[in-house]
């Protein structure tokens, strides 16, 4: 496929003796939102880490761009476009939320840590005071996920619902072909959930590939174009929304939820 | 006045106050202490960016400052190197130890990385004191030059034997440690730095090499406090494995804590704060005979922690006139 | 194999089993409570002092081992007491950075205040045994190193024990695995913290006399012990219990030779060269589970 940005071969994840995920293949194209989904425990967040770069698989390959990136290091698949979001938010607590989109907004791939000190003696290297154009990047990011309102408070003084759009603002700011997002709408209130959805659509919008883990299936069926089941690590089904959603393994794997999938 | 105004203003005062105060003291004991005050002002300084703003809990610092010390001092005892490219040398080997000294911060933090950094104050301790062809060990090394006279004409030079003068080239150096820090700090890598303190995996995923990161800020912060170190060795012209010690790191974590850790004035108040008063005390000490500086530290040490976190600056910055830098949420550079 | 390297082996053993006393309960409040009391050895440095007013009302084998009770006890109290004032408040802190540097405070403040109440001078504990040595054939040694090998052992065994059988000592255990799932399960997380640190600095306390015994009592002496159950319990893993007491007898015999065959000068730093590496090369510790991510 011409358009397809990353995939995944026999991925497999070991914690111990625990196989977390398992033989995992599948392929994501340029531009569509995908959802993950799967019981507690199925290895969703972990296979997140995997392709984000938090550790490396114990076995299998992931190609990014045509490029093989297993066990790179997050922050070098960050600079080459792979963005997160975590189901336990990871905002800098003691920034301010305009702080935490600046930390995002330095071009990385040019300025390393000493190029970045030594700059910041005769110039104001990245100082949102001088540079006009990252301040306007940030008010903008700010602005497209409402918190221009919060935008000088610490973020730890954040109301939760926030955080988590904080943390969206934060992965858009370094700029990624390739979000992922781990349970952005968990605790959420209905309002906040639609909010959350017009969000995720104009990031997309924006030409910005999306898998999303989500247990709230009232936005995973909305916004998926495709839909991905993990349970027990293994991948169990892939597909259209309303052809997976029917699948009766996956039926099956949510037995006992069924509750749960009507949420 | 805006923020603005009143900051530089006080920043003016400040600086004036600073620089005509070794004019108006004459008083060789009042110099000395201000000489010592600007030594500790930049090891809390140097420290705090490494701790206070990258949250690399580090309590071998004084194994930096000893390291300065004493590259400069044998430089010149021994090979008779100007003293002036002794405090670039001190600062450069202090540097390299500290990139040396961040390697284990790249797996380690909290209690395992301080336990490695006093080990490696410890143990460069005991070679300053059983090194002795080359450290004189516990003697120490005296008779240590001072910083040479810079000519200004042909027959009249700029001494720095006395205190005043040599007070001048502390301040000078002091200026540029803050001066340098403070940009840093309000620049991308101090916002870098701060986001690796609070979430090391989240600056991670927006693309922060923390592993880079903390290398470099370890070789900086070592880089100030090995010249602190070696112009403290030209100013005694005495140094001993002491300045190596334990007790040395305590007192600058108890100054920047009392300050106000991660902040940018507060290390600077707590050294001047703390150094002030040690010598205070020692005139009540040795009315009533005790010794109760330590005790006193320890103790100040609890309570900053205990019920003000953010030191004296935190208590500062509540008081209205005070500047502010940020908007709601912001003190001090913090 | 030399009867130096022997004598050597056995002198070792006999210091790493106090190491090892001593690292258990700074292992146990880490375990617990994820804190790294830098103020541990002091609690030790209380204990000596402790035996050696007790020793001075009451001097020989009587005497020690009353010392070695009341040390335990009243060094368990001054950890409770030192627990609710200073470190609990301190639970929720966002860095352990706070926690660490309190108790580093802590150290300061007890260090200074013994040389505030008590002389510089070293106190030598009188050998209750009058000094009689024992032959044991290649090597020999004091009847006094021998008990104080054979009680670290004992009370090492005892709070095994504890911890195994006993239905709070299995509390201590799973609070230590996870706290938050021994709260869930009813456990009084208050009281476990309570205990712990008593039951810590308790075994401080006896590690305290054995030490105080084995060299001398000074006002600074705990700085040593600190670093040296620092040491032991990175080796052995932080929290990890078992990890300690290897740990210790480790770093015991690793001293000793380290000391007789190497150099004397370097031989506390020889307990750093060693969680280097291990921390270099096996962060979780010689006997730790490896954490995932
Ligand atoms: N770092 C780790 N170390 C050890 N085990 C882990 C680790 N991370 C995850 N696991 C285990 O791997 C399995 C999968 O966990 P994962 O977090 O990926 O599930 P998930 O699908 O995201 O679940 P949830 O819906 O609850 O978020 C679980 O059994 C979990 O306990
Ligand atoms: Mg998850």
């Amino acid at each position: 496929m011409a358009d397809e940005i990353l995939r995944t071969d026999g991925l497999t994840k070991y914690f111990g003796g625990l196989c977390a995920v398992g033989d995992v293949s599948f392929a994501l194209s340029d531009g569509e939102i995908v959802g993950l989904i799967g019981p507690n425990g199925a290895g969703k967040t972990t296979l997140v880490n995997l392709m984000s770069g938090a550790f490396p698989p114990s076995s299998g390959t992931i190609h990014y761009n045509g490029r093989s990136v297993g066990g790179f290091k997050a922050h070098r698949l960050n600079k080459m476009g792979i963005a997160r979001t975590f189901q336990v938010v990871r905002i800098f607590k003691t920034l301010t939320v305009l702080e935490n989109i600046q930390a995002s907004l330095i071009d990385r791939r040019r300025y390393g840590p000493w190029r970045l000190a030594l700059t910041s003696l005769y110039k104001r290297a990245y100082s949102l005071d001088a540079d006009a154009d990252a301040r306007q990047e940030a008010e903008r990011l700010l602005d497209f996920v409402g918190l221009t309102d919060y935008r000088d408070e610490l973020a730890e003084n954040l109301p939760y619902a926030y955080t988590k759009r904080l943390e969206i603002a934060r992965a858009l700011a370094t700029r990624p072909r390739l979000l992922l997002l781990d349970e952005p709408s968990a605790g959420l209130n209905p309002r906040e959930l639609d909010d959350q959805i017009g969000i995720i659509r104009r990031i997309n919008g924006q030409g910005v590939a999306i898998l999303i883990i989500e247990h709230v299936m009232k936005v995973i069926m909305s916004i998926s174009h495709r839909l991905i089941v993990l349970h027990y690590g293994k991948k169990i089904a892939e597909g259209a929304p309303e052809a997976v959603y029917r699948d009766p393994r996956v039926v099956e794997a949510y037995l006992g939820g069924d509750a749960h999938v009507a949420h | 006045m805006t923020p603005r105004t009143t900051r530089r203003l006080l920043t003016a005062a400040g600086l004036a106050a600073f620089f005509t105060l070794p004019l108006v003291v004459t008083d060789r004991y009042f110099l000395h202490i201000l000489v010592m005050t600007g030594i500790f002002a930049i090891l809390t300084s140097s420290w705090n960016l490494l701790t206070g703003y990258a949250g690399q809990l580090n309590l071998g610092h004084a194994a930096f400052y000893g390291i300065g010390a004493y590259t400069s001092a044998i430089l010149a005892t021994r090979l008779g190197i100007n003293p002036w490219a002794g405090l670039l040398a001190g600062g450069l080997l202090a540097a390299a130890a500290g990139f040396l000294l961040g390697i284990p911060s790249l797996r380690l933090s909290g209690p395992y990385l301080a336990i490695t950094t006093i080990g490696f104050a410890e143990i460069l301790r005991l070679v300053a004191m059983n090194w002795v062809d080359l450290t004189r060990g516990s003697l120490g090394l005296y008779g240590i030059p001072p910083l040479t006279p810079i000519p200004i004409t042909s027959n009249v030079s700029i001494e720095f034997t006395s205190e005043r003068n040599f007070l001048y080239v502390l301040l000078i150096v002091l200026l540029l440690t803050v001066w340098a820090i403070r940009r840093m700090i309000r620049s991308g890598f101090g916002v870098t730095l701060k986001a690796l303190r609070d979430d090391e995996v989240g600056a991670e995923s927006i693309g922060v090499d923390t592993a880079r990161f903390k290398l470099t800020v370890f070789t900086i912060s070592a880089f100030f406090a090995g010249v602190a170190g070696a112009l403290f060795a030209h100013y005694q012209r005495l140094i001993s494995p002491d300045t190596l010690s334990l007790g040395e790191t305590f007192a600058i974590l108890t100054m920047t804590m009392l300050g106000g850790l991660g902040t940018l004035t507060g290390p600077i108040l707590g050294a001047v704060i703390l150094t002030f008063f040690s010598e205070w005390l020692r005139f009540v000490e040795d009315m009533v005979k005790l010794d109760v500086r330590m005790v006193i530290y320890g103790l100040l040490l609890i309570v900053t922690i205990r019920f003000m976190r953010e030191g004296v600056v935190g208590l500062l910055v509540k008081l209205p006139w005070w500047p502010k830098t940020l908007g709601k949420g912001g003190s001090d550079g913090r | 194999m030399d009867s130096l390297f022997l004598q050597q082996v056995v002198n070792g053993l006999i210091i790493g089993s106090v190491y090892s006393l001593i690292a258990i309960g700074l292992t146990m409040i880490f375990g617990v409570m994820r804190i790294s009391n830098f103020a541990h050895g002091d609690y030790a440095m209380v204990g000596a002092y402790v035996a050696v007013f007790v020793m001075m009302w009451l001097p020989g084998p009587l005497g020690w081992v009353n010392a070695l009770l009341a040390a335990a006890v009243i060094v368990a109290v001054a950890g409770v007491v030192s627990e609710l004032l200073i470190f609990r408040p301190l639970l929720d802190r966002r860095t352990d950075i706070d926690m660490i540097m309190v108790s580093i405070g802590l150290f300061i403040l007890l260090e200074n205040l013994a040389q505030f109440f008590f002389e510089a001078r070293p106190r030598m504990l009188a050998d209750p045994f009058g000094g009689n040595t024992v032959d044991l054939g290649l090597v020999s040694t004091s009847q006094l190193r021998l008990f104080c090998l054979a009680f670290s052992c004992v009370a090492i065994a005892g709070l095994q024990v504890f911890l195994n059988r006993s239905k709070t000592g299995i509390a201590i255990r799973a609070t230590s695995q996870n706290s938050r799932a021994a709260r869930l399960m009813g456990i009084d997380i208050n009281r476990i913290y309570t205990l712990t640190f008593g039951l810590g600095s308790a075994m401080a306390g006896i590690g305290g006399v054995l030490y105080g015994t084995l060299f001398a009592v000074y006002p600074t002496m705990g700085a040593i012990p600190t670093l040296k159950a620092f040491v032991v319990t990175i080796l052995g893993g932080m929290g990890n219990i078992r990890g300690a007491i290897f740990g210790g007898f480790i770093l015991g015999v690793a001293e000793t030779l380290g000391g007789s065959y190497l150099a004397m000068e370097y031989k506390n730093a020889i307990g750093f060269v060693i969680i280097i590496l291990v921390l270099l090369i096996r962060p979780q510790g010689l006997f730790g589970q490896r954490e995932g991510v």
